[in-house]
């Protein structure tokens, strides 16, 4: 059994695991469909007479990717911990509240009415995904708070039926679609990751870095509410304050997540499990190293979709899943002892 | 309380820093002046566009194609660049292109705005209609500085094209069905380059106007249209007998359409035709057999 | 001396036609160890949720140490009032000492962390109600009385001046029964916390608690009565009373100084009410 958290130990596991973070994201940044040589990379950049094409792909291509896979990761496990938590439900994945129906709706309405404007260059489908998928979960929070403040499964009921009427819009909506509209939303559905330009990852990335660190700082009051609402009110958390602040910014950071690359299944729900059944439930270890966890999670599962069938890309959705299952069945024949609700 | 404002202060800051840094107006603004003749290393991100390059005499500048260019038979020597579906960029930037030709497809669409953030020439053409062939062979002979061998190609195309349309003037249009996939059953509408090619080799589409391309038809629409022809365009690889029987096989239930009575259906190679590239008088060619096997033979 | 407890005409009814406290007035004395006693349904549970400013009454205020519940916070009636509840399995496998130890979460330090202090006082709360041994254990693998006995030190590593507690004893065997009010007993005496303890067993109110609030159910009095009575544990745990309030006949004996109430069934026969051993 795991002993109590100090600060040191909990120190200690987050630089290891940060720097574990940035070895896989440069080997990672190494590999690919195309092969490159470091050396050839570390020549430095291109002239126009004599391209270095090694340095283009790697620097270019494959680093934005990582950091992307990396904040993605990253934001849908931190958010992944705090839905558990909130909703005291270990079933729980940053989805569940119409996050995904959500999104998915502003992508298929964006796509369907071909609105042709650019927001600098990019297509809207991500400013409306965005907004479809905050949207959505903003309703669902109003809905389940009608039912009462500590009924949980009010606001997971609420989840279920605005996901199922929503899915139900897309389907009819994607029935009437053209073919290649069509394409376009299922293979923004499914998951995908390009490299992204510096912009969208400073603008991103800044967003989803301030949403994990917000929720560093409610994470010591996550344990008593992850416990009850009473008990946490008896001991002296503002409890609807915070549980509003952690809904808030994971909400917040799902959609920046699910607007830059899609809905990546899996990593929010499994990857907190995955840390909780080796470290525990202790929340102030549990978000940091989720959230590393997450990062790296992502960045090698997106690894193995852009290598294995290469030139073709897998969607990294189906890689997450793929590789997760198992992994997580391992973990938990391992430390089966640990885990009380299968008693 | 603190150290929220905090946060919130880091993170407006940072994103003021991002604004002033790269001022995202500007990404726009890529309408750089280009010299044609420095198209030296050009890759074609689809077979259509492979075969035109060929055809316009670019062939030793083409760097890179598409794993499914196949034709002309010197393109397979090529490197390849992922699929048409699924492009390789890294592939792509491996050959050093200075300049890449991609369709205006969705998917192609978002490659072209990838290469082309990252600071490669992209040019994207559109080929959905028999007139969309022609203005694209003129940009690339544009871009590629080979206007002359342009003009000549759309010329030889042209004139070739017309030729089963002016044998065939003045007959009556045979109805035809095409079919592009059987179950669920779809066809090829009127709005496509195919019924344009239906119509050069004197025939009609059997079906009138849809709202969607390719959409999928029931039974009572087939037998309302009462096609003299069906054809099936296939693109696996399989014996041809074994795909016409087959095909005859599904079609018998329809015992009161004219082609099926006829035993007028035809299973060709759906390679040929639906590319909509230089070949194009060689798919008219092949249905105008189909149409009238007993005028122009096979 | 402020009394610790207040309750100043409160009134509360889950919706507008179903009524459960009805101008209840009453003080606990800084120090006392005060036991609810009542029939279920009467409202005890209620009744302590609104003395901990859980529940908001209709009419009414409730003082705690002297500052009303209404115009404090959330974190300044923690510091003055812990509460015990119903044991129960958490959706999450915490440990038993990371259990006691979230009692101190008003107390972080800027971290996030415990100090030292908290951690003795987690470490004493555990020793006091015999929980030391299972420290590292998660609450799934207790048995209920077990779990009541980590809440209950969850509820002492807290450390306030007022201890509410609703049943603390209906899982735990009679050892351990008596264990956890000899405990509270000592605290009563040692520390001069305040304790109000919802309980059932009326026997062991009347051998540890001073005073007893009875609560009778609504309409079981005629009118001009009020429905509840407190005062000296001894002088409200009548025979008589009791039987008014539960409906139950009981048999009342004397051991030593204490009397003991017990109730007879159908089939106890009709032996007299009461006897006397020494």
């Amino acid at each position: 059994m795991h002993p109590t958290l100090s600060p040191r130990t909990l120190l200690t596991r987050t630089a290891v695991a940060t720097v574990l973070l940035v070895l896989v994201m440069l080997l990672c940044s190494l590999i690919g469909p195309q092969a490159i040589s470091l050396k050839a990379v570390v020549s430095g950049p291109t002239n126009p007479t004599a391209p270095n094409p090694d340095y283009e792909i790697f620097v270019r291509v494959r680093v934005p990717r990582i950091i992307l896979a990396a904040l993605v990761g990253a934001a849908l496990a931190s958010a992944g911990v705090i839905f558990q938590a909130l909703l005291r439900n270990p079933l729980a994945d940053p989805y569940i509240l119409g996050i995904s129906s959500g999104a998915g709706l502003g992508v298929i309405l964006a796509v369907i009415s071909g609105v042709g404007w650019t927001l600098w260059g990019r297509s809207p489908v991500a400013v409306f995904a965005f907004v479809g998928a905050l949207g959505t979960v903003w309703l669902v929070w109003g809905i389940g708070r009608i039912t009462g403040k500590y009924h949980v499964t009010g606001l997971l009921l609420a989840g279920v039926v605005v996901n199922a009427f929503l899915s139900a819009m897309i389907m009819f909506l994607t029935s009437i679609a053209k073919s290649q509209q069509l394409y376009a939303t299922i293979f923004w559905l499914m998951g995908n990751m390009t490299e992204e330009d510096f912009l969208v990852l400073w603008v991103g990335g800044g967003c989803i870095v301030a949403g994990i660190v917000g929720l560093f700082f409610l994470s010591p009051q996550l344990n008593i509410i992850s416990v009850g609402y009473h008990d946490a009110k008896s001991v002296g958390v503002p409890v609807e304050r915070i549980e509003f602040a952690a809904f808030a910014i994971s909400a917040f950071i799902t959609a920046v997540a699910v607007s830059l690359s899609g809905l990546i299944g899996f990593v929010g729900l499994i990857i907190p499990h995955a840390v909780r059944l080796v470290f525990g439930p202790d929340h102030r270890q549990l978000l940091p190293l989720s959230t590393l966890a997450g990062a790296m999670f992502l960045v090698l599962a997106d690894t193995v979709a852009r290598t294995i069938v290469a030139p073709a890309q897998l969607p990294v959705g189906v890689i997450t899943a793929i590789l997760g299952g198992p992994f997580f069945l391992v973990l938990l024949v391992k430390y089966s002892r640990k885990v009380y609700w299968l008693a | 309380m603190g150290k929220w404002w905090f946060l919130l202060a880091a993170l407006v800051l940072w994103l003021a820093c991002g604004y002033a840094m790269l001022q995202p107006g500007k990404v726009d603004a890529s309408t750089s002046v280009r010299d044609p003749r420095a198209s030296s290393r050009i890759v074609s991100m689809a077979p259509n566009l492979t075969e035109i390059l060929f055809a316009l005499g670019l062939d030793d500048k083409v760097v890179g194609v598409t794993q499914d260019s196949d034709y002309p038979p010197a393109a397979l020597a090529k490197p390849r660049v992922g699929t048409f579906w699924q492009p390789n960029i890294e592939a792509v930037i491996a050959t050093k292109p200075n300049l890449v030709v991609t369709l205006a497809f969705e998917q192609q669409r978002e490659l072209a705005r990838r290469l082309k953030r990252i600071g490669y020439d992209c040019l994207g053409v559109n080929i959905e209609k028999i007139d969309d062939l022609f203005s694209a062979i003129a940009a690339i002979g544009d871009a590629a500085a080979a206007n002359e061998q342009a003009q000549e190609l759309s010329g030889r195309i042209k004139t070739q094209m017309h030729r089963f349309q002016e044998a065939t003037a003045g007959l009556p249009k045979v109805k035809v069905l095409w079919v592009v996939q059987r179950e669920p059953l779809r066809i090829a509408p009127r709005d496509t380059f195919i019924n344009e090619m239906i119509e050069l080799a004197g025939g009609e589409n059997a079906v009138g106007p849809t709202l969607r391309n390719y959409p999928p038809i029931g039974a009572e629409q087939v037998i309302a249209a009462g096609p003299e022809v069906i054809i099936e365009p296939v693109m696996v690889q399989g014996s041809p007998d074994g795909q016409r029987r087959q095909a005859f096989a599904y079609w018998q239930k329809f015992t009161n359409v004219p082609a099926v009575v006829n035993k007028r259906i035809y299973v060709i190679d759906g390679d040929v035709v639906s590319r909509l590239g230089p070949r194009l008088p060689v798919g008219i060619e092949i249905i105008a057999k189909c149409l009238r096997p007993e005028l122009f033979g096979d | 001396m402020t009394s610790a407890i207040q309750a100043e005409h409160v009134t509360f009814g889950y919706g507008r036609d179903k009524p459960v406290l009805q101008d209840l007035s009453f003080q606990v004395q800084t120090g006392t160890f005060l036991a609810i006693i009542g029939p279920n349904g009467v409202g005890k549970s209620t009744l302590i949720n609104i003395l901990a400013g859980q529940l908001r009454p209709q009419s009414g205020a409730v003082l705690l140490e002297g500052a009303n519940v209404r115009s404090c916070s959330v974190r300044d009636i923690a510091r003055r009032v812990a509460i015990v509840r119903q044991e129960f399995v958490p959706a999450f496998g915490f440990s038993v000492m990371e259990t006691v130890l979230m009692a101190r979460t008003l107390h972080y330090g800027r971290l996030g962390f415990e100090s030292g202090a908290d951690r003795e006082l987690a470490t004493r709360a555990m020793e006091l109600t015999a929980t030391t041994e299972f420290a590292s254990r998660t609450l799934g693998n207790l048995s209920a009385g077990e779990r009541q006995r980590v809440f209950i030190a969850r509820g002492l590593a807290q450390d306030t001046p007022i201890l509410l507690l609703d049943e603390p004893t209906s899982f735990l065997d009679l050892k351990h029964q008596v264990q956890i009010y000899g405990l509270l007993k000592s605290i009563q005496t040692d520390k001069g916390t305040t304790i109000v303890a919802i309980t059932h067993d009326i026997n062991l109110a009347t051998q540890y608690c001073d005073q007893t609030l009875l609560l009778y159910p609504l309409g079981s009095r005629p009118a001009e009565h009020p429905s509840y009575r407190i005062g000296k544990t001894a002088e409200i745990l009548t025979p008589e009373e009791v039987e008014r309030a539960f409906d139950v006949r009981v048999f009342s004996a004397i051991v030593g100084n204490q009397r003991f109430l017990v109730p007879l069934g159908a089939r106890a026969g009709n032996s007299s009410h009461s006897g006397r051993t020494s």
